[in-house]
């Protein structure tokens, strides 16, 4: 059933809930998974969402506590106006000023970003997800509220009214984007809607200080003050990489030295945190894929050191900059000739591609993706490869941060071609692939219901690709879903898992660099086991 | 002489209001990096696939390349034939390109007009029956406009109706958006029935861009009168002209900036260059975003903000 068209002017009407996913109201899974045609996220409970804004759509992303009366309510507003206008002002924003004027001005609503966009699409086209509702409302707000004559112009290019549900509901919905930028990269004109989204999540971080708790507080906070958004500090993530350099020992038979804080090294390897307690035999395969090529490399000890994610790249330009910032320090104390940025998406983007205009001087010290040097390492034939140990069909998600925004395509390929001859592209790919439902600290964000919301809305235009990926493999044989990105990884073990697509197809998900050490024909034992996931 | 100070004064409009948008282009601060590929100017194979020189081990070792030809192999067909919402959007592209072929043919018309009121200019006859060179310029013209005029015309109904009547384009259009395509079609119609019942060969109109060439100045043997549609479409063309720099249709110019200066602004930043000058001066703005954590007081930098000692506030 088609759901009613909403206006953007309806944000602003107080309702129980703006936007609603019905049953049997997304695209239907293919037969395996017909069982969860009907599932629509858990309903909220009253008490849980009885003092914070819940009314937009079925989940919540922040939690705004309600204001408790008017005059709290009038000063949220004039901090979302006095915020707004700071988006425009070089002082404070000429990170995106260019950027965001242009997507503010040229839209010609023609719409053709939405059919673009998975969030849209999965939810059965629910209005409050197209990108470009998201997009008018804010264009609205500041033809009306921020520009001179905006009550006039606000009749003849659409009105809006400002008040507590809009800029609450406004909040939320900057978190229903992963900010992919797949409706940017068919707009005929150039705009961005994505990019709307991201400002207007910097100017409630930065003016409001608004936030989902696991991006901000739990994430770049606490990355600042600790070391890590895992809250590992130094000494934890020393005593956890040891730990993994004795596992791989002990999975593969083969003995690896970890380097530690090694000065002079050509090369400082960048790790998500994440993946240390998550999926440490990345790390460790990382370890011995540069022991065995020979490559002067080191780990860092030092608070971030050890974490290279950098979470401001979503939602706070400052945040991003702190962090990018002493990133750079790392390296340069160690002297380093480059950094490495492990196998995760959007640290890639922060450092390499976003930092490069914070980064300057001696600060700016060469960063480069772990694909391209894995590639190389692949293709200098220093590894004996084997690629019959990898004889089980293999398809590649593409992490929107390296291909859309870095152009970073084919090394990842090549590696695949070179190692895996079961290897198979999803549909679309490369830099028109969909996103894995985790971006923009998606896959992080835990509150609530939504990772329900997430693997149910965003993350299923991946599943659906994942599983035509592999729809003409026996069903009992495995298959693995390659995902050079931590929070790519993330979104697919939770993708797997509720689906149950582990039990019903056989479907596993790993790095890429795991699948390098499973070709080499040194290890005694391979680092891929399926029964063991 | 009200019709020619009236298309000389939407004319300085058009260009103050570019010009102001322009201007301010060039004068934004340098950016961050937001850039979307494929960037079209990566040489090779690159530009299809989407790769870039970040593809590259050790790329700041190495001299970027770049194609020109890649790119306009790509912009080419992305303003003459809009390849972006053909392959995006087929249906809207059904009535957008003929509006925007209508536009560009008949910019291409003022263009023969112009190269026609200049051979009067210089006393050449202009007619079927003189040189071959204004035989052909004639006959160019009358083609280039005609199809122009039709296409244009069909178009903007097309468009027209398309937004009044599609759920999802409905949704999201105001009165402004209406306005635009109504004025467009109304001028498209006045000038098509002023060329089919007064104007057939474009005469009446390229003595008007003769006579704006001269300030006023009327060719021999015509008058200064010109039929009620023809005055009409010179006040409605000149007009709209005035208008677009004001509104999202800018996008005929500033798209340029919208894909060099943001989607392959790909330019890296290499010690001592242009883009670390820009950056020292953007590290030296003082922010004032209020939130505890960012801990600007309208005095401190940016680069003071965003150095290692702070600590992420609280």
């Amino acid at each position: 059933m088609r759901a009613p068209l909403l206006k953007p002017s309806d944000i602003s009407r107080p309702s129980s809930r703006l936007g609603h996913i019905q049953a049997g109201g997304m695209p239907p899974l293919p037969p395996l998974y017909e069982d969860f045609n009907n599932v629509t996220p858990s309903e909220l409970k009253e008490e849980k969402t009885a003092n914070i804004e819940a009314s937009l759509d079925d989940t919540v992303a922040i939690g705004i506590p309600k204001p408790e009366n008017r005059e709290e309510e009038e000063k949220y507003l004039r901090a979302f106006l006095t915020g707004l206008k700071k988006l425009f002002e070089k002082e404070n924003n000429w990170g995106f000023l260019q950027p965001l004027l242009l997507s503010m001005e040229l839209c010609a609503k023609c719409q053709t970003c939405s059919e673009a966009c998975p969030v849209f699409e999965m939810s059965g086209r629910q209005e409050i997800y197209r990108p470009s509702f998201r997009s008018e409302v804010v264009r609205r707000i500041y033809r009306k509220y921020i520009k001179p004559y905006g009550k006039i112009s606000a009749r003849l290019t659409g009105d809006i009214d400002l008040n507590w549900t809009t800029i609450a509901r406004l909040a939320e919905l900057a978190y229903r984007c992963t900010l992919c930028r797949r409706c940017a990269s068919v707009c005929p004109i150039g705009v961005d809607n994505a990019l709307i989204a991201h400002e207007v999540r910097k100017l409630f971080s930065q003016e409001l200080g608004i936030a989902p708790k696991e991006i901000h507080e739990k994430g770049s906070v606490q990355q600042l003050r600790m070391g890590s958004t895992t809250g590992m500090n130094p000494m934890a993530a020393r005593d956890s990489i040891d730990f993994v350099q004795e596992e791989m020992e002990e999975i593969t038979g083969y003995k690896v030295e970890i380097p530690w804080d090694k000065e002079g090294a050509e090369v400082l390897l960048l790790h998500n945190a994440g993946e240390v307690l998550s999926w440490p035999e990345n790390v460790g395969a990382f370890a011995i894929v540069f022991q065995a090529a020979g490559i002067s490399w080191t780990l860092s000890s030092e608070e971030l050191g050890y974490d290279v994610v950098n979470y401001g790249l979503w939602y706070d330009d400052v945040q991003m900059a702190r962090v990018a910032v002493k990133h750079a320090e790392i390296a340069r104390k160690l002297k380093v000739k480059k950094m490495i940025i492990g196998e995760c998406g959007h640290a890639h983007k922060a450092l390499t591609v976003i930092a490069d205009r914070v980064l300057t001087g001696d600060l700016n010290i060469p960063r480069e993706s772990a694909l391209v040097l894995l590639d190389d390492i692949v293709r200098s034939g220093k590894l004996n490869l084997d690629p019959s140990r990898n004889d089980f069909p293999i398809t590649l998600h593409d992490p929107c941060n390296i291909v859309r925004a870095m152009g970073i395509v084919e090394p990842q390929r090549r590696i695949l071609r070179r190692i895996a001859p079961k290897f198979r592209e999803m549909i679309p790919h490369g830099v028109d692939n969909y996103c894995c439902g985790g971006g923009s600290g998606f896959a992080i964000m835990s509150g609530y219901n939504f990772p329900e919301w997430r693997t149910l809305v965003s993350s299923r235009k991946k599943f659906l690709q994942i599983l035509e990926a592999f729809k003409d493999e026996p069903r009992d044989i495995p298959k693995y879903v390659c995902a050079p990105c931590s929070n790519c990884k993330g979104s697919i073990r939770d993708i797997l898992d509720y689906y149950h697509a582990r039990d019903r197809s056989h479907i596993y998900y790993g790095g890429l660099v795991d699948l390098i050490v499973n070709a080499m024909a040194d290890m005694k034992k391979p680092i891929i086991r399926f029964d063991a996931e | 002489m009200s019709l020619i100070l009236l298309s000389y004064l939407c004319l300085a409009v058009f260009a103050l209001g570019a010009a102001v948008r322009v201007y301010k282009q060039f004068t934004l601060p340098l950016h961050l990096r937001w850039e979307l590929y494929p960037v079209k100017h990566e040489a090779g194979e690159k530009a299809q696939y989407g790769g870039s020189y970040m593809e590259e081990l050790n790329w700041w070792e190495k001299e970027r390349k770049k194609s020109l030809v890649n790119e306009l192999r790509f912009m080419i067909p992305e303003i003459f034939l809009l390849r972006g919402l053909r392959e995006e959007n087929r249906r809207l592209w059904n009535v957008s390109f003929p509006f925007h072929c209508g536009l560009y043919l008949l910019l291409g018309t003022l263009l023969l007009l112009f190269i026609g009121a200049i051979f009067m200019v210089f006393g050449l006859q202009f007619a079927p029956v003189s040189t071959h060179h204004s035989s052909f310029l004639y006959y160019l013209t009358i083609l280039v406009g005609f199809i122009g005029l039709i296409s244009g015309t069909v178009g903007t109904a097309g468009l027209l109706w398309r937004r009044m009547t599609d759920p999802e384009l409905k949704n999201y259009s105001s009165f402004a958006d209406y306005l635009n395509l109504f004025l467009f079609l109304i001028f498209f119609s006045v000038s098509l029935l002023a060329w089919l019942f007064h104007d057939p060969a474009f005469n009446g109109a390229r003595a008007y861009v003769y006579s704006l060439l001269l300030f006023g100045r009327i060719p021999e043997g015509m008058t200064s009168e010109g039929s009620f549609l023809g005055r009409l479409a010179v006040v409605l063309s000149s007009l709209l002209v005035a208008y677009i720099p004001f509104t999202h249709m800018s996008h005929m110019f500033m798209k340029y900036f919208m894909y060099h200066s943001v989607r392959w602004e790909d330019t890296p930043n290499l010690k001592g260059g242009k883009i670390e000058a820009a950056i020292w001066r953007n590290l030296g703005f003082r922010p004032t975003w209020a939130a505890a954590h960012i801990g600007a007081d309208g005095k401190k930098t940016w680069k003071e903000i965003a150095t290692p000692g702070s600590k992420g506030g609280k």
